[in-house]
This record gives structure tokens, C-alpha cells and sequence, in this order.
């Protein structure tokens, strides 16, 4: 309120200021009327559902909402700093579900990967040494892209070969028996599934040199692309330091493996689930800066581009999923934390929580503590940690000038491409996260990507596409719709002069929801929170 | 020596031909106007300068590094502050925030704040404002206090009167005639009487070339100039 006094002492910018009042008034008058009968019509609903209903509606209805924010709000924040249409979200939420199940359940495989990859990452390490060689093939004028590609398609096809040739357990025809869903199942029974044999396609030695070979290639060709070698820094003690280590790592852990492996499945599934967490995550990010800079970074200029780029990577997604995991669909078991049963369950009230129950009864309601609780408040612990990101820290400022006028961040001296990456990453890393914390109550299905990131665009639209806290506000109005549909699919709507109650069935939801949406944006065009057309 | 050195810069925009020869010589310490009608390149110029719009051919001399190929944020922070024309200022951030921005290091803001606000009290007041909820006046100086946030050495000012009421011109004279003690500064400046307040030497610069260039103190007296490359 102080805030109002002091800019009524500064002069107005313009002569149009009684104006821009009047339109503030006007559009507020549209948002708020909307609000309202959105609130009408929730108490309306309200109205026909049970009392003893009510508590576990709306949390359901927060709980799908929750998993509904976590696929928008990364597709927000790219799309509203960056103006990308990231088509391929989708895909990195349905990815980081499968890559959290395989951490979760496989834990033995992600061990496997690891290996080849601290190897693939040894050379990067190096990267000052690339980027001086780089600029010597940059140097090659007319020929510099041509050699640059030519490195960039040896050291992938060095790496695929080689890595072929590690002792990975992706699953294959011969292991159709144990498909992911027995994993499932058997984790759930809480028996280790025994590790296969590793034996190397190569000897060891060659298998490690030639993924080193490679991924120095890729680097080399990676470096070369850069038009300005800016101010390349020393090689300096680290970079070889770190390169050693990388290798060091990965011949330790393949020798460990197994015993690590054990260990790892002797704790609580509850810690292997954040292990998982953590790890999907920072893949996610990790191929999201990725995207970034090899497909999106060219094409800035051409939206169109980036969409069918980001709609090819979608598919190729889809298509590596099914076949590094298999096309079936399966569960993911919940964490231990989450899934006790036994005496005295479903207990009543939320103490029951901690006495050991997955299911409570809350004021009537009979409610998961993972779907309805956990997955509920880890929604709303993003929404406040990304809202601080932004708000209170350095590169969250950047962030916000950046979207308005890139030329003057970087003339203040700041890579603001690296931000955008930084975004681009985030914004991923998001998507992932979510698919794993989303996995345990949905379940892993390759289509999941297309159909939560479609809903998640209707939220957005609802909500407005420029503004992050209106993400949550679409999520919470799509989810509240469905489980309201669903609620009165049950009980059936009484329609005057109509004998049968009217049940709706929850196939409604996605045409209900798009009508919700269409409504709104023909009174608010902006959406509930938007801010109007850049 | 000088600061900064433009040797036959020529930078297109797109396919369009901008600057087509453009030499301008800074030396340390003074204050360069760069004259010249609408139109004419000056903006420009100071953007290729700061690469945002690369010079196609000719050199761009910092304290003795060519620049032309360096990365617009790399050549920023060899120590070069921008004004731009229209201030931009960052809607989305406090004026806090806007100045917070600039900074190289931490804590930047805090060395600087007794000049800053020394230049600019109204600044201090204002300090948790958003940035676009000031007047235009007050958004210039924040423009130019943010230029000042980091320790630069050259500070490129487009237009810094451009839009002002008189007294706030006065003003921002007062301002950039202080900080011109311990920095150079190149000045586009379409009002003369500021330019010729504030500059050690001129450059004119017309459709894309510099075509004239001597001290301040000439070109006062020389009606004939002004009347030819100045005069609407
Ligand atoms: N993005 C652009 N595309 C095409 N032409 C441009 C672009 N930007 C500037 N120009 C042209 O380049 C010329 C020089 O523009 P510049 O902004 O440098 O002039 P100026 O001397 O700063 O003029 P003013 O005094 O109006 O600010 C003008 O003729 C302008 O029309
Ligand atoms: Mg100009």
C-alpha cells in the first residue's frame, strides 16, 4: 500500500493514464465476473456431491492438478521467456517417468549405463582444449561446418558402436519373460531380481578406448561449430584432473557394480525413489540444454521450425522408449514411505500417516497419502520454489529481462543464451521430475507424454500463457472439472423432468475441459492471470 | 593513445547497406559527440561497437584489442556502458533491480552507490519501484546510473536528452559532465546545445560515413557546418 502513495507523486508517463485506469477497471471487471461464476458453479457442484465427499474431491481434484502444473509450468517457462513451443514436454515427462522406474526397480541397469556415460562425459572435461582445436577447424573456412558435421557424425557412430559393447541389461526379446511389469512386481514383493552376466562385447580396454575416441570426436565437432571463439580459458590443472576422475569413476564403479547394486536395494525403497527423483531430473535438464543448444538455438528465428524440431524429437522419444523398455505399459510400486498397510488401516485422520497407513480417512473421505498428499504437496513446493527462483535470485532477474529485451542483457555483459539454456534445462528438468513423482499413481504408458501435455496447454490457456501463477490456477480449475465429472459420473446428475439421473462418464473430461477453456478465452483472452498479447 | 579506434567500419543491417565507412577516434578522458541528422547511423554505429550489429569489415579498436569478432557480452564487460536511445529499461524489475542487473561483481551497486546517487538523488527514493512506473525523466537516469553500476571505461550514451523537459536536461548535463571526469564517454546527442556543452570533439556522421571531425570549440563558431549537416 505504501507503494501506491509514492507513484501517485511521480508524473505520469503518458496523457492516455485516466485511460489505462479505466481499461485496468475493465478488464478486472471480466476477470472478476469470471472468477465469480467460476466460484457459483464450483459451490453449485458442491452442492450435489455428499458432505462426506467433499474434502477428498478436492484433493484429488489438487492431486491432478499438481501432476496437470508440473508438465505446464516447464512448457510455461520455455514457452513464455522464450517463446519455443517445446512439442516434445510431453515426451521428456513420459522419459523421466521411464528413466525413474528404471532407477527405482532396475537400479543394477542404471549402474550399468553410468559406466559408458562418466566415460562418454570424461572428454568434456576437456573442453578448453576442444574449443582452442575447434577454432583451428573453424579455420578452415569454406570446409569448417562440413569437418565440424564430419566429427560430429564419427564420434556419435564411435560412441554406438562402442557402447553396444558394454554389458548393458536393456531389455531384449531373449528377456521377454521378465518384462518391466514382473520387475514391478517382483520390487513390490521386495526380491532382488538377479543381475545377468556382464561380459563385454570387446575386451574392456579396446570397448573404453574407442567410447573415449568418440565422445572426443563429438566434442571436437561440437566445439568447432561456434562461429566466435570468444576468450578461451587454460587448460588448466582441473579440467585434466576432472577427465581422470570421470575415468577413474567409471572403471571403479563397473567393478563395484554388483556389491553397490545390493546395498543399494538393502535400503528403503523410499531413498532409491529419491535417488530417482534426483536422477531423472538432471537427465531431464541435461538432454533439455541439449535440445537447446544443437536444435533450438539455430532456429530461434523460425517458430514454425523449432515446433516440427521439437514435434521430431517428441517422436524419436517415443520411439527409443519403446524400444529400450518395451512398448507394454506397467506400474511403478510406491515408496516404501508411502505404501504400509496392515493393522488398523485405513486409519482415520491424517496421523494415521504416521502410524504406518497409505490409505486415511479424512472427514469421510478415503484418501492415498502418495496421490492425494505427497504428489499434492511436492505440486505446490514447485510452484513456490520456481516463483522464488524467479523473483528473488540473480538469474531469475536475468530471466525476467532477458524475456524482454535480450539485446540489452547482453550489452550489460551477460551470455544470455546460457540463461535461455538455463531455462531450457529447467524447464525439462521439470517435465521429468514430474513424470517420476507422477508414476506411482499413473502408472508408465509412451502415450502418457501427448496426453498430459495436451491438458496441460488447455490449463495453460485457462490460466493465461504469460503468467506462471495462472499455470497453477489452470491446473487447479482442469482438475477440479475432472474429478468433479468423475464424482457425478458416480452419482448422476438429476435433470428436471428427465426419470434417469444423467451420469457423465470421464471420458467427458477432455471435451468438458476444452469447453471450459474455450468459454474463458472468449470473455478473458488473455486467460485468467495472462497479461494480453507481447 | 586512444581508447577506443573505428577504422572504416562498414555494418550491414539484414541486406541493407548501414554504415559505409565510419571512423571514429576516442581518446582516453574526453567526451566524443557523435552529430549528425535522423537517420544518419549513429545509433548504429554505437551497436556495432558493441557487436550487436557486427561490422562486416573494417576495425574496432578497444585499449588495443580488436574487437569486431568478439561476442556482444564479451566486449560489454572488457569494461564498455551502454545507454541506449528509449532508455530500455526492464519492465518486470524493480528500479533496485534494474540497477542489480548491471552488476559484474557482487556487491558492484554498494561500491558505486555514493556516485550513483550522488548524480542522481531522486534515484534513492524510487529504489523499490517497479522500473516502468517512472516518468521518462526518471527512467533516463536510471539508464544512465545503470551504465555506471559497474566500473567502466567507456560509456556509450545515445540521446540522453531525447524527450526531457528543460530542467531535467539541465540536469542530466550536470550529470554526464561529472562522470565524464573519470570516464570517456562517446555521446550521440541530436540536440546541439547539449553536444556542444558536453564534447571535446565531434564526429559528424551522414548516410552511413563519418564525414567531418575536429574540436568541439571549431565547430561552435563554424555556422556553415552546422547549417550544412545539422540543419533541418
Ligand atoms: N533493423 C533495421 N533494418 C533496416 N534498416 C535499419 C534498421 N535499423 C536501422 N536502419 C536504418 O539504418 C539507418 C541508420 O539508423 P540509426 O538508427 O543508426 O540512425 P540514427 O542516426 O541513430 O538516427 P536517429 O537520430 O533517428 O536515432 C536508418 O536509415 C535506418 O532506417
Ligand atoms: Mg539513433
Amino acid at each position: 500500500m505504501a507503494d501506491t502513495k509514492q507513484i501517485d507523486q511521480i508524473e505520469s508517463p503518458g496523457p492516455s493514464r485516466n485511460r489505462r485506469i479505466a481499461d485496468a477497471i475493465k478488464r478486472n471487471r471480466a476477470r472478476a465476473t469470471v472468477l465469480g461464476v467460476l466460484a457459483v458453479l464450483f459451490l453449485a457442484a458442491m452442492a450435489g456431491i455428499e458432505a462426506d465427499q467433499w474434502f477428498g474431491t478436492i484433493m484429488k481434484a489438487l492431486a491432478a492438478g499438481s501432476v496437470i502444473f508440473l508438465v505446464a509450468s516447464g512448457f510455461q517457462l520455455i514457452f513464455g521467456l522464450m517463446d519455443v513451443l517445446n512439442l516434445a514436454h510431453g515426451e521428456l515427462f513420459m522419459l523421466g517417468a521411464y528413466v525413474g522406474w528404471t532407477v527405482y526397480t532396475r537400479f543394477d541397469t542404471f549402474l550399468d549405463v553410468l559406466v559408458p556415460m562418466l566415460l562418454v562425459a570424461a572428454p568434456f572435461a576437456l573442453l578448453p582444449l576442444w574449443r582452442r582445436l575447434g577454432a583451428r577447424v573453424a579455420a578452415l573456412a569454406r570446409w569448417a561446418r562440413s569437418a565440424a558435421w564430419g566429427l560430429i557424425v564419427l564420434g556419435g557412430g564411435l560412441m554406438l558402436l562402442s557402447i553396444t559393447k558394454f554389458p548393458l541389461v536393456i531389455w531384449n526379446a531373449e528377456d521377454f519373460a521378465k518384462t518391466p511389469a514382473n520387475y514391478s512386481v517382483q520390487i513390490d514383493l521386495g526380491t532382488l531380481v538377479p543381475l545377468p552376466e556382464d561380459v563385454f562385447g570387446w575386451p574392456m580396454a579396446v570397448a573404453i578406448v574407442v567410447l573415449l575416441a568418440g565422445a572426443s570426436a563429438l566434442a571436437l565437432g561440437l566445439s568447432s561449430l561456434r562461429k566466435h571463439a570468444g576468450a578461451v580459458p587454460p587448460l588448466g590443472r582441473w579440467n585434466l584432473i576432472g577427465a581422470a576422475g570421470l575415468i577413474v569413476a567409471s572403471v571403479a564403479l563397473h567393478l563395484v557394480r554388483g556389491p553397490l547394486n545390493d546395498w543399494v536395494f538393502g535400503m528403503s525403497t523410499t531413498w532409491r525413489f529419491f535417488i530417482a527423483l534426483i536422477v531423472a531430473s538432471l537427465l531431464g535438464a541435461g538432454l533439455g540444454a541439449l535440445i537447446e543448444v544443437v536444435l533450438i538455438r539455430p532456429l530461434y528465428d523460425r517458430p514454425i521450425y523449432t515446433l516440427m524440431v521439437t514435434l521430431g524429437v517428441g517422436f524419436v522419444i517415443i520411439e527409443t522408449v519403446k524400444e529400450l523398455w518395451g512398448s507394454s505399459n506397467f506400474t511403478m510400486a510406491r515408496p516404501a514411505a508411502f505404501n504400509g498397510s496392515g493393522e488398523g488401516c485405513p486409519a482415520e485422520g491424517i496421523g494415521g500417516f504416521f502410524s504406518g497407513c497409505s490409505t486415511l480417512v479424512v472427514f469421510g473421505s478415503r484418501l492415498r497419502v502418495y496421490n492425494e498428499g505427497f504428489v499434492v504437496v511436492i505440486g505446490i513446493l514447485v510452484l513456490i520454489g520456481v516463483s522464488l527462483l524467479l523473483k528473488r535470485t540473480r538469474i531469475g532477474m536475468t530471466i525476467r529481462a532477458g524475456v524482454q529485451d535480450p539485446e540489452m542483457v547482453e550489452a550489460l555483459g551477460i551470455n544470455v543464451r546460457r540463461v535461455f539454456t538455463m531455462v531450457f534445462a529447467l524447464g525439462a528438468g521439470l517435465a521429468a521430475f514430474g513424470g517420476v513423482l507422477a508414476a506411482p499413481s499413473i502408472g508408465l504408458y509412451t502415450e502418457m507424454g501427448a496426453l498430459f501435455l495436451l491438458t496441460a496447454i488447455v490449463a495453460l490457456a485457462i490460466g493465461g500463457l504469460t503468467s506462471f501463477p495462472g499455470v497453477a490456477a489452470g491446473a487447479l480449475l482442469i482438475g477440479l472439472l475432472q474429478q468433479i465429472i468423475i464424482r457425478f459420473g458416480q452419482t448422476g446428475i438429476h435433470i428436471p423432468f428427465v426419470a434417469e439421473p444423467f451420469k457423465p462418464s470421464p471420458t467427458l473430461v477432455p471435451a468438458a475441459s476444452i469447453i471450459l477453456m474455450i468459454v474463458i478465452l472468449l470473455v478473458l483472452p488473455a486467460g485468467l492471470f495472462g497479461r494480453g498479447e507481447r | 593513445m586512444s581508447l577506443l579506434d573505428l577504422h572504416d567500419v562498414h555494418t550491414f543491417i539484414g541486406k541493407f547497406h548501414i554504415l559505409e565507412g565510419v571512423s571514429v577516434e576516442v581518446p582516453q578522458g574526453s567526451v566524443v559527440a557523435l552529430l549528425g541528422r535522423n537517420g544518419a547511423g549513429k545509433t548504429t554505429t554505437l551497436k556495432t561497437i558493441l557487436g550487436l550489429t557486427p561490422a562486416s569489415s573494417g576495425r574496432v579498436v578497444f585499449d588495443g584489442d580488436d574487437i569486431v569478432e568478439m561476442r556482444s557480452f564479451d566486449i560489454a564487460a572488457m569494461g564498455i556502458g551502454y545507454v541506449p536511445e528509449h532508455r530500455a529499461i526492464f519492465a518486470d524489475l524493480s528500479v533496485e533491480e534494474n540497477l542489480r542487473i548491471a552488476e559484474r561483481r557482487k556487491g558492484d551497486l554498494e561500491r558505486r552507490e555514493e556516485l550513483i546517487f550522488g548524480l542522481f538523488p531522486d534515484l534513492k527514493r524510487l529504489i523499490g519501484l517497479p522500473g516502468t512506473s517512472l516518468s521518462g525523466g526518471q527512467q533516463q537516469m536510471l539508464a544512465v546510473a545503470r551504465a555506471l553500476v559497474p566500473e567502466n571505461r567507456l560509456l556509450l550514451i545515445d540521446e540522453p536528452s531525447e524527450g526531457l523537459a528543460p530542467v531535467l536536461i539541465e540536469q542530466m548535463i550536470e550529470a554526464i559532465a561529472r562522470l565524464s571526469d573519470t570516464t570517456t564517454v562517446l555521446l550521440v546527442e541530436q540536440n546541439f546545445l547539449v553536444a556542444s556543452r558536453l564534447g571535446t570533439t565531434y564526429v559528424i556522421i551522414e548516410e552511413g560515413r563519418s564525414v567531418k571531425t575536429g574540436d568541439m570549440t571549431d565547430l561552435v563558431d563554424d555556422d556553415e557546418t552546422i547549417q550544412r549537416y545539422l540543419g533541418v
